[in-house]
């Protein structure tokens, strides 16, 4: 890999091995098997090497995860719920809690971030997970919904509301006082381990708020997203080339009316997106890590753009992939199978199309445009 | 080396950060007007101006002091890097 990481890729190709389909329709990914992931600090790989991590930039991060959502879906979005909590920490964390916390993320615990609640999900505003600090103590109340990987997360990074502002708190999963009900049957990234979390009066020290209380909460949310949603954007990129294999192999081998379905024209039209699908998505991709590897502020439009570009070619390349596939492919674990359902969820989480659209549009407005 | 931040200095900075914002907008502000509330930057323009203060002073904006005051003005966005820059040079690893 020219991207480094080398010894990464074949550990997550020997990790999943044909496993994948097996995830999908079990519903959960092997509790080991994600530990040794964590452990080999593969699941955070852009945490700097002082705390254990792999240290590297984004671009070869987002390689990686893109070849992780090649293999697994579910998997990979394990690993942008995982990364996300190492970022959020490193970014929000003190000096002490840096040191405490992001080691263990690079050695075997799982952690995963909890943003949406019932009634806060495209409307991150309307949080109402509540913070009250009492003496050395805070107290953690509310519902969070749909955590990605909370079902499998030792450490729980919680963002919620401390009077009119706001912080993110690191939750032990095993704390009294909390309930974390698996979601039986998602649509996609079935085996992401996906779960509701109830926080009834959880006592915890007060030091285990990031950077401490009276934070504001766009920001906070804003800052741990751009992670998120460059993970998710990459994840989608190898969505697009998991389906983009599958194809062309089909396509060349089965044959319909005398020759292979590779020749039959509309067929090769599905091929043609599907390839100018990957190829948008990864360029969209590209820029934004490069943006973020050389520190331009564009980093945030950039990252919001390849998330609702790799999400919307995602979900248009893959039901293509189906297309082609046809009966081959329609069975629950097939690989385009997955590619189906787990885009689909891709143009829901970290920012719905609709909510990307709208964050695009402002930006536009706000820009000075050269024109006559 | 002493955390108090020279008078010129300070100036500059705001120039460099309002001639940013005035990039990026089209809009070239005052030093103490309220950014947000006049409309000239949202929470995506405010996590811009993090990474751009980041980059152009090679400071970290971390924990506590990602808060939506200390980017509400090009002035308290000026004093913010000269407390981190302080504080980096105070540290020994800035």
């Amino acid at each position: 890999m020219a991207d480094g990481l080398a010894t990464e890729h074949a550990l997550v190709r020997r990790l999943v091995g044909d496993d994948a389909g097996a995830w999908d329709i079990a519903g959960a990914i092997p509790h080991d098997v994600l530990r040794e992931a964590g452990a080999a600090g593969v699941l955070c790989a852009e945490l700097p090497k002082e705390y254990g991590g792999l240290g590297v930039g984004s671009e070869a991060n987002g390689e990686f995860t893109a070849y992780a959502g090649s293999l697994c879906s579910s998997l990979r979005s394990v690993m942008t719920s995982h990364g996300m909590a190492a970022w959020t920490i490193q970014r929000l964390g003190s000096r002490d809690q840096r040191a405490a916390l992001l080691p263990q993320l690079a050695s075997g615990r799982l952690a995963a971030v909890a943003f949406s609640e019932p009634a806060a999900g495209s409307d991150l505003g309307a949080m109402s997970t509540e913070l009250r600090f009492v003496d050395d103590a805070v107290i953690v109340d509310g519902r969070k919904s749909w955590i990605t990987a909370a079902a499998y997360a030792d450490l729980l990074v919680v963002f919620g509301r401390t009077g009119d502002d706001a912080a993110a708190v690191v939750v032990p999963a095993d704390t009294a006082g909390i309930h974390i009900e698996r979601i039986p049957h998602p649509l996609g990234c079935r085996a992401a381990g996906h779960a509701h979390i109830q926080l009834d009066g959880v006592r915890l020290p007060a030091s285990n708020v990031l950077g401490g209380p009276g934070q504001s909460l766009p920001f906070l949310v804003a800052s741990a997203l751009a992670y998120g949603r460059m993970s998710v954007a990459w994840g989608c990129v190898g969505i697009l080339r998991a389906c983009l294999g599958a194809v062309t192999g089909h396509a060349r081998s089965r044959v319909q009316f005398g020759k292979p379905i590779a020749e039959h024209q509309l067929v090769s039209r599905l091929i043609a997106e599907l390839f100018v699908a990957e190829q948008i998505a990864t360029r969209a991709c590209r820029h934004a890590s490069e943006c973020w590897d050389s520190g331009s502020p564009d980093l945030v439009v950039a990252t919001l753009l390849a998330k609702h570009v790799g999400a919307t070619q995602a979900m248009h390349g893959a039901a293509s992939a189906v297309q082609v596939m046809a009966s081959a492919g329609a069975s629950d674990g097939h690989v385009v199978a997955r590619a189906y359902r787990d885009a689909k969820l891709m143009e829901i989480i970290e920012g719905s199309s609709e909510i990307c659209q709208l964050l695009l549009a402002k930006h536009a407005l706000a820009t000075r445009w050269e024109g006559p | 080396m002493s955390a108090e931040v020279h008078p010129e200095l300070a100036s500059v900075v705001e120039e460099k950060i309002a001639a940013f914002v005035a990039e990026k907008t089209g809009t070239r502000p005052e030093v103490g007007q309220d950014l947000f509330a006049t409309g000239v930057a949202n929470s995506m323009f405010a996590l811009e101006l993090v990474v751009f203060l980041e980059r152009t002073y090679a400071v970290t904006v971390a924990g506590a002091d990602l808060q939506l005051p200390n980017f509400r003005t090009i002035g308290s966005m000026a004093a913010l890097v000269g407390r981190l820059r302080a504080e980096a040079a105070a540290d020994g690893d800035g």
